[in-house]
């Protein structure tokens, strides 16, 4: 790994402007490879993710769809679904993502750059070997963990490379204070891990079975969402959203005391995914207190991110990235306060077990880190490439597509999840009626799908444009520096600045 | 069944130890000593305080120009 920045915060010190301006040209450069072959390999993901999720929300409402291929019945197609959009798609652009925005934190450049590249394409292998297995019929049936044990070895291996290259960058790095973006993907990187490889040990390696097996299940599988995907996510919130905005983050302070209090409490939190289960009470009880006490750094993320963008919200017309990042992180603060609420026994009891809780799983991991990621990308591919978007239109059908989609899709099925469960609390309401409540907002969330898969094809359209240029260069508003802006030289990989 | 949960608090309390550790690294080496030196961390003279950084491409895709609006 050479570095490529002056010692410390340099640009602001005496050493030379050259390197200052080169630096970043030359991290970019550097992580162009491996990123994007993550980032191409989310896209696709995402697609299949939305194919899955349109059959098995159309199974829903008309059971008789495609009901003749049993690898197509609900039972495979669902958990197929849900391990394509979080192992394939949320996974890859997360570690991309994450890849990125360490090489920028630290101002080195990407290490292991080959070993990420294999990596990269082992994981696309477990993830095609995990679904098809699903689909064959040998899925686990333990949810989030439905990949048969063996493929877990494969993604354990490329977590390792993946973590090992991110321990270089941070110990190499050329800026001792460590930014709040790098305390927040430090987390991710060394708990998510060990929580994985943890988990399909206790319940793979047969030491957790039937009761203990779902608290393992729940410890791990909330976990992913609030020991990974959540600080990746804040991460790059924390650093493209005052980058976009040439603005330091309002209180880097209370930026600080979010993370530490995010660390202290979550992975108390996935305990509540129990309550009414036969577990002891203080298990539970342990949960539902970790998930109260999320109010602090949720309120604190919030509160620093409304009050940076304050003054500054005519430039969501005026910036793709900034769009998406802000529709993720309000819809951070409103996922995370639902989720402490519904922790809560009174409220859990209604809404457990109904479509309640599949919307606000889906505001956290579409509305908040999908959105994010959608930001994320916009912002790095062209500083990979050296190319712009290739058309603003279809970044709005995406954005447009993605953001009513999802809002559509929360809105209906809480509404009638709540609805559900209060119905199914009473005892004289027939089961059948409680079915039929629920078909019209079975239908809005075909609808919501589709429009979300909409904006899909436009992103993925876009992207295949970046991958497989036509014609000419692009050079735009998206290239401020570094590679690509008129006036400074290109940085070569493994050339001198 | 015990050796289970041992092992699923054993972690959880090995989570809360790692965070702990950090953060009294953390004080240690002076990270909470200097806020505005870490909020502006992220900027330099090539990207200042003050440089918008996104926007949506123009339509014939001309080269860049610098989006101050404000």
């Amino acid at each position: 790994m050479s570095a490529v920045a002056p010692p410390m915060e340099g640009a602001t010190g005496t050493s030379g402007r050259t390197a200052a301006v080169a630096w970043r040209g030359e991290v970019d450069a550097s992580c162009a490879w491996p990123v994007m072959a993550f980032f191409g390999s989310a896209i696709f993901w995402l697609l299949a993710g939305s194919v899955l999720a349109l059959l098995a929300s159309i199974k829903m409402h008309t059971p008789g769809f495609l009901a003749g291929a049993e690898w197509l019945t609900f039972g495979r197609v669902r958990p197929a679904h849900l391990n394509a959009v979080i192992y394939g798609w949320a996974s890859m652009a997360g570690v991309g993502v994450l890849l990125w925005l360490q090489a920028r934190l630290a101002r080195v450049r990407l290490p292991l750059q080959g070993l990420l590249i294999v990596g990269c394409a082992l994981w696309n292998l477990g993830v095609v070997g995990g679904i098809l297995s699903i689909l064959t019929g040998s899925s686990t049936g333990v949810e989030w963990l439905e990949f048969p044990y063996p493929w877990s070895f494969l993604f354990a291996g490329v977590f390792a490379v993946v973590m090992a290259a991110s321990m270089m960058m941070f110990t190499g790095r050329r800026v001792r204070t460590l930014y709040v973006s790098q305390w927040y993907l430090l987390g991710a990187v060394l708990w998510f891990p060990f929580l994985y490889v943890m988990a399909n040990a206790l319940i793979h390696g047969n030491l957790a079975r039937g009761v203990v097996q779902a608290a393992a299940n729940w410890w791990f599988g909330h976990n992913v969402l609030g020991l990974w995907f959540t600080p990746i996510g804040i991460a790059t919130l924390y650093y493209i959203l005052p980058k976009i905005l040439g603005r330091p983050i309002y209180s880097y302070y209370l930026s600080l005391l979010g993370f530490w209090t995010l660390a202290l409490f979550y992975n108390f939190a996935g305990t509540h995914h129990l309550i009414g289960g036969p577990l002891p009470a203080w298990f539970i009880t342990v949960g539902i207190v970790g998930s109260i006490m999320m109010f602090i750094p949720v309120t604190i993320v919030g509160l620093n991110h409304h009050m940076t963008m304050k003054g500054y919200f005519h430039l969501l017309k005026a910036s793709p990235s900034l769009r998406f990042i802000v529709f993720g992180g309000m819809a951070y603060t409103v996922v995370s306060y639902q989720g402490s609420i519904e922790a809560l026994r009174r409220v859990n009891e209604v809404t457990h077990f109904t479509h309640y809780t599949v919307g606000h799983a889906h505001l956290g991991v579409y509305g908040f880190f999908t959105m994010v990621m959608f930001g994320a990308i916009y912002y790095i591919m062209p500083r990979l490439t050296g190319r712009e978007w290739s058309s603003p239109r279809l970044i709005k059908v995406h954005f447009w597509g993605a953001a009513v989609g999802i809002l559509a899709y929360w809105i209906g099925l809480t509404w009638g999840g709540f609805v559900e469960g209060l119905m199914m609390n009473d005892p004289n309401v027939p089961f059948l009626d409680v079915m039929r409540y629920t078909i019209p907002f079975l239908w809005s969330r075909s609808f919501a799908g589709i429009l979300m898969t909409v904006g899909h094809l436009a992103f993925a359209v876009l992207a295949w444009r970046m991958f497989f240029p036509r014609g000419e260069r692009v050079l735009g508003a998206a290239l401020f520096s570094g590679r690509g802006r008129p006036g400074v030289p290109l940085v070569h990989e493994g050339g001198e600045a | 069944m015990n050796v289970v949960y041992l092992l699923i608090w054993g972690s959880v309390i090995v989570f809360g130890a790692t965070a702990v550790y950090g953060l009294l690294w953390a004080i240690r080496t002076g990270q909470m000593q200097d806020f505005s030196r870490g909020a502006l961390s992220i900027f330099d003279e090539e990207e200042p305080v003050g440089l918008i950084t996104d926007a949506f491409p123009r339509r014939n895709g001309s080269e860049a120009r610098s989006e101050d609006e404000r």
